[in-house]
């Protein structure tokens, strides 16, 4: 017992709360049920926590923190069902609701003593308050690493995206859910096993808000900043106490004006101040690291066959009656003025959009209104974005890790206690990611944000994450966008190589010319329809493609293609009348 | 009859803090959680001003108006403008916002010490009018009509002035706003300004009609106020009225039907209840968009 | 490492700097011996300036009540300083009504030195420091706690303000006899330990008067308009209603009483008893019925001289509050002299004799479970002024 126990024991106490709080934050999730969830437990621990040790050496308190725990994870649960589905300041609001539900509930209980509040029977110390603390600041320190804490950032950076690499989205947001609860469990326990006494107002939307703050004032970027948060604020009144500063409005005033400041000037809290590497993954390019990975299907299988699809959106038919088939080693081109349906055609096949007409089947997976793109992903899809979709806060290569989500495993639990299989499964991931970040000539850049690339890096790191699930079929959203001419021809090279390795390539791209060149065959869209399919050949020469390039008024990339078009079937039809070496050489 | 005009105002005055709540977070898409720091300003600043210079309430209610929207340029300045461009500026200027309330208050307290203040009991007439057997004061009446002309007129605003059509254009995309070369700082500054100024009006006729002021009661009714923009829609002012009288109203009955313990009980529960089935609110036309 | 960086850490080293620069060495004042003066009483001269602190909620919530304490604890330190012989040395400190603030008020209090702490503001925040207090042998005298427990929690802990239970029953029978109560409304807030408990002191002692409840309504503290619960009160048309509320509570409430036509009489527990009720309610407060620790109208000497000097002093007539921090402090220097020591047991000794001591809330007794004995009474608001009823 020495001056400052308390304040070090609700620093430790506090932390814990601000992790609670950090565990949804870094999926991305505003939570303001945390308190509520707290309360719930510390007050019902009290019906269970015995006044002996339970069978004679387990301690009450351990019984309490388990009880608690258990209970903060089973009430987030049961609060996640409904608000899941809810986001951002939707989600904060209906949590806020549900803490003030829990608290109105508790002051209405005659067990809890309403607002005269309940006393508790001293068993936490500065001691266990900081082991506890060292405890769940441990977890969230390995979790940052692992395949689930890349999840959790995937998703906290872009939802749809990390849908499309095969993470079970709702899942993992009710995973992040559950872990908040639980670790607010455990704060409302040993908060009301300290100070003795807890009434269900300390447990108000106040105490949600503060512990909010803590949590990113702290930032929520690196695992210690709960901590700093915590140290920051609770120090913050002490200090100002020892530094003799007038009791009365200037220290709310002082205390204010400094958070202000913390939060204009450290765009990532606190934590933000400690130097470190942007990335916990380092380039392994040694290629004995690489892990032996599935053979893709032989060559010629079918991946995809797709019959009458269809899309409507109210009475507008996006996409409608088209058939197509894809097979492994196949390289199938979609082209059409913009607006055709390709994009929506191309969502509908890696289970972003679900289908209003016909049937279709990728990787033996029916395209259903309960198909869910990460299903899709997980048996072997993998997909760019016509809009880049990065995780532009990671580092390039964790972007690519987080692509090799389907071919990694979760070392969670063996991180937690240190196996060597742990280091050695991250090490076969970052091996994989490493190789395609290297193949795309990126190599360089691996830790550099994501964010801060060039557009055409941008461009190829998408195509390094989706390689890096290992896919069978491969859907590229326009990848030569914003390509010069050089750029584009070594990505042409690199879908031959793949399609060469047997993966079946489907590729949008408003390069007519590069795709003439590269695919096996091409299927032109037109207003949702299908309006000519076939060899690059037959298509170029197809006179209804180059009427729907110059129906497309005012469409510049159209007109462009149309052009590119007419000059290749011109070559195309000189190169027929017998002047055959002229097809290859013109450029 | 009693009930349901008790409802109803109980309910305008949730909406008479939402609207300006509401304005800032449709047209910027933020949380101004110092709003209720503004309203407490209103409150005190407007006693002080009525009790102390003898001035009379219908001169003070422009006066607490001017200052409520130097305040509101004063947050959007400090606490939001700073943040612009910031990855998480909805997170921070949730924070920021907080913290610059909490300087406001202490200022507030430094002022005016932590003491219960109200108006003098003559600041403002205590006509009490009939209507089909319930009875209700003029100010009650007064608020309520104050509501849906705030309502009318800034729906107004937002829909066909210069201004709103400014303010739209930020709604839906601030960057094309400024490549349009709409000042997108001035047009930031005026919601503010217009937000904070109803506010502050908001917190006087509070007062009046509760004959009770201290540095808390922004924060009382800040709770209710989130979920009566939640109810209407996030952003939609007609929202919020709708919503204050749907809360007005749900608690009146909550009180006479399970009880004036479970009052807000039912209040959250609808609350959580509409968020589940409607996230967009009664008159949330608004795609919910992700922070 | 950027120059935002080096300001950061520096920063920071200097704030660890600070707080290890300050953190004092377990201060000297508790040696044995040191607070012990000679002689007894009124005679008792003690060398040494004797560390009295006070933990009030000077921010927040309860502001209101913690500033009136401080100011009242502040003039009686002075009073009592110019009695000679003993001095004391008050800290007044704030808990911000935040109990994690207090606990660490304390242990600040606890390590160093003070003789005796003053407070807390609240019982709910009491319930969480006063066991440190305890725990570590330290004196605590609560001038505004009145829930049940307060001073079970230790022979350490002590208090001057009265309970509900030792204010109501009297209260209610009071108007009962006067009124001939049958039916009445119950509202209280039932989100505040107080008021709980002053509820639930009403409702034993309306029970023992026979007087049927006809209803039992309830509210947040936070709340002011009571419009809707007062027409639901009003359905029922009460004898009388009851009130169990905080001040800031009881102004709205009975303002918005009188407005919608509820004449009956309003029975309020101590948080009525403030001058802020006459000034806030006007003319609706005439007729409302308080039971109460203090009488502001007491004619007593000491209390006339005191609210007098109170009201020059800080420009505002004290309040109950105000008066039972003052009362704290004059109970402490009895208890002082007694032993005419300022240590920590002698002062707990002393504290537990107080017998009879003539304050400013009338004569106080402090028995055998550490909690004051005085005359409550029962005052009626008549022409602006708390009257006594009879």
């Amino acid at each position: 017992m020495f001056e400052y126990s308390s304040l070090l024991t609700f620093i430790a106490l506090t932390a814990i709360l601000a992790y609670s709080f950090y565990a949804v934050l870094i999926a991305g999730q505003l939570s303001l049920a945390q308190v509520g969830l707290a309360s719930l437990a510390a007050f019902t621990s009290s019906l269970v926590v015995p006044n002996e040790p339970l069978f004679g050496f387990i301690p009450p308190l351990m019984v309490g923190v388990v009880f608690g725990m258990a209970v903060g994870a089973i009430a987030a649960f049961v609060l996640g069902l409904p608000v899941m589905r809810l986001r951002g300041v939707f989600l904060a609001i209906a949590t806020l609701a549900f803490g003030e539900m829990v608290r109105i509930f508790l002051i209405n209980q005659s067990w809890t003593n309403g607002a005269q509040g309940l006393s508790f029977p001293k068993l936490v110390g500065i001691e266990t308050a900081w082991i506890a603390l060292a405890l769940v600041a441990f977890w969230f320190w390995r979790l940052s690493g692992s395949r689930m804490g890349r999840a959790f950032a995937a998703i906290r950076e872009d939802e749809l995206a990390a849908t499309t690499m095969g993470i079970n989205v709702p899942r993992y947001r009710m995973a992040s859910f559950v872990i908040a609860g639980a670790v607010a469990g455990l704060y409302g326990v040993l908060f009301a096993h300290f100070t003795r006494f807890a009434d269900p107002n300390q447990f108000s939307f106040e105490a949600a808000v503060d512990g909010l703050v803590t949590a990113v004032v702290g930032g929520t970027t690196f695992f210690v900043g709960p901590l700093l948060g915590s140290v920051f604020l609770s120090a913050l009144p002490e200090l100002q106490r020892t530094l003799g500063i007038d009791a009365g409005w200037i220290r709310p005033a002082i205390s204010g004006l400094l958070l202000l400041i913390v939060i204009l000037f450290l765009p990532g809290g606190l934590a933000g101040l400690i130097p470190r590497r942007r990335s916990s993954t380092r380039l392994v390019s040694d290629p004995a690291a690489l892990p032996q990975l599935e053979p893709l299907p032989a060559r010629g299988t079918e991946v995809m066959a797709l019959r009458a699809l269809g899309k409507s959106y109210g009475g507008v038919r996006a996409v409608h009656d088209v058939d197509l088939t894809l097979a492994t080693g196949e390289i199938l081109g979609l082209i059409g003025p913009n607006g055709a349906g390709k994009t929506t055609l191309v969502n509908m096949v890696t289970g972003v959009t679900v289908p209003t007409g016909g049937s279709g089947t990728v990787l033996g997976i029916e395209l259903a209104a309960k198909t869910r793109a990460h299903q899709l992903a997980r048996a072997g899809i993998a997909r760019t974005f016509q809009q880049i979709k990065l995780f532009n806060r990671l580092s390039a290569l964790d972007n690519v890790l987080v692509g090799g989500y389907r071919i990694s495993r979760n070392t969670m639990l063996r991180r937690l206690v240190f196996l060597p299989s742990a280091r050695r499964f991250e090490r076969e991931a970052a091996a994989v990611a490493s190789a395609q970040l290297i193949r795309v000539g990126l190599g360089d850049k691996a830790t550099t944000a994501a964010g801060d690339l060039s557009y055409g890096d941008q461009r190829r790191l998408e195509i390094a994450r989706a390689l890096a699930s290992h896919p069978t079929l491969l859907v590229l959203d326009e990848p030569a966008a914003g390509m010069n001419h050089v750029e584009a021809e070594r990505l042409s090279e690199l879908i031959r190589s793949l399609a060469a390795d047997g993966v079946a390539v489907l590729i949008i791209e408003h390069n007519v010319r590069m795709m003439l060149a590269l695919c096996d065959r091409i299927t032109v869209l037109n207003f949702g329809e299908v309006i000519a399919a076939g060899t690059p050949d037959e298509v170029a020469r197809d006179p209804r493609v180059l009427e729907a390039y110059l129906g497309a008024e005012g469409d510049a990339a159209a007109t462009a293609a149309a052009e590119e078009l007419a000059e290749v079937a011109a070559e195309a039809v000189k190169g027929h009348d017998g002047d055959a070496a002229g097809t290859e050489g013109a450029r | 009859m009693q009930l349901f005009l008790d409802g109803i105002f109980l309910g305008s005055i949730y909406a008479l803090f939402a609207i300006g709540f509401t304005l800032v977070f449709g047209i910027l898409d933020r949380l101004n959680l110092a709003h209720a720091a503004v309203f407490s300003t209103g409150a005190l600043v407007g006693i002080e001003v009525v009790t102390r210079w003898g001035v009379s309430i219908w001169l003070a209610i422009p006066i607490v108006f001017a200052l409520g929207a130097l305040l509101g340029v004063l947050i959007e300045r400090i606490a939001f403008r700073p943040l612009a461009g910031r990855h998480d500026a909805h997170f921070a200027g949730l924070i920021s916002s907080i913290a610059l309330g909490a300087v406001i208050l202490s200022v507030l307290q430094a002022l005016y010490g932590a003491d219960t203040r109200r108006f003098p009991a003559e600041a403002f007439p205590s006509t009490r009018l009939e209507f089909l057997g319930a009875t209700f004061s003029l100010l009650q009446l007064m608020i309520l009509v104050i509501s849906v002309t705030l309502m009318v007129v800034l729906t107004w605003v937002v829909a066909k002035s210069k201004l709103g059509r400014g303010m739209r254009t930020i709604a839906e995309n601030p960057h094309a706003a400024a490549v349009l070369g709409l000042n997108v700082g001035r047009i930031s500054s005026t919601t503010f300004a217009i937000s904070s100024a109803l506010g502050a009006v908001a917190g006087v006729l509070f007062t009046l009609n509760v004959n009770a002021a201290n540095l808390g009661i922004g924060h009382a009714v800040e709770l209710k106020a989130l979920a009566v923009i939640v109810l209407g829609g996030l952003g939609s002012l007609p929202g919020a009225l709708v919503g204050g009288l749907i809360l007005g109203l749900a608690e009146v009955y909550a009180v006479n039907t399970v009880g004036s313990s479970w009052r807000d009980m039912v209040a959250f529960g609808l609350l959580f209840l509409v968020l589940v089935i409607r996230p967009q609110g009664i008159f949330g036309g608004r795609k919910v968009r992700e922070v | 490492m950027s120059a935002r960086h080096l300001t950061a850490v520096a920063g920071g080293s200097l704030l660890l700097l600070a707080l290890a620069a300050c953190s004092p060495t377990p201060s000297g004042d508790t040696e044995a011996g040191g607070l012990v003066g000679a002689g007894t009483g009124a005679d008792c001269v003690i060398e040494a300036e004797i560390p009295i602190a006070a933990a009030f909620s000077l921010t927040g919530g309860a502001a209101q009540y913690g500033s009136s304490q401080k100011n009242a604890l502040e003039m009686a330190v002075d009073d009592l300083n110019e009695v000679g012989g003993v001095t004391y040395a008050l800290t007044v400190e704030d808990d911000a009504t935040d109990p994690q603030q207090a606990i660490q008020v304390f242990d600040g209090f606890i390590s160093d030195g003070a003789s005796i702490i003053v407070g807390p503001t609240l019982s709910n925040t009491a319930k969480q420091t006063d066991p440190v207090a305890q725990e570590a042998g330290v004196p605590v005298l609560g001038v505004s706690n009145t829930a049940a427990g307060i001073t079970e929690i230790g022979d350490y802990i002590f208090r001057d303000s009265l309970t509900e239970d030792a204010v109501i029953p009297q209260t209610v029978a009071a108007a009962v006899e006067k009124y001939g109560l049958e039916k009445v409304v119950v509202m209280y807030s039932n989100d505040d330990a107080f008021t709980e408990s002053g509820y639930q002191a009403f409702a034993a002692a309306l029970e023992e008067e026979g007087v049927e409840v006809i209803e039992t309504l309830t509210f947040s503290k936070t709340d002011t308009d009571f419009r809707a619960l007062l027409d639901k009160a009003k359905q029922s048309s009460p004898d009388a209603l009851v009130v169990s509320a905080l001040v800031e509570a009881a102004v709205p409430l009975v303002t918005q009483a009188r407005e919608i036509g509820i004449d009956a009489p309003i029975i309020g527990g101590n948080g009525f008893n403030s001058p802020a009720l006459i000034e806030g309610a006007g003319e609706a407060a005439e007729g409302v019925i308080v039971g109460a620790a203090w009488n502001s109208a007491s004619d007593n000497e000491q209390n006339v001289a005191f609210i007098e000097a109170y009201t020059e002093r800080f420009d505002g007539a004290p309040d109950q509050f105000a008066a039972q921090a003052y009362a704290g402090m004059q109970i402490i220097d009895e208890a002082v002299r007694a032993n005419c020591s300022g240590e920590r047991e002698d002062i707990k000794a002393g504290l537990g004799e107080i017998t009879d001591l003539p304050t400013v809330l009338g004569d106080v007794t402090i028995n055998e479970n550490r909690d004051a004995e005085h005359e409550a009474l029962v005052q009626v608001v008549e022409d602006g002024k708390f009257a006594l009823l009879d």
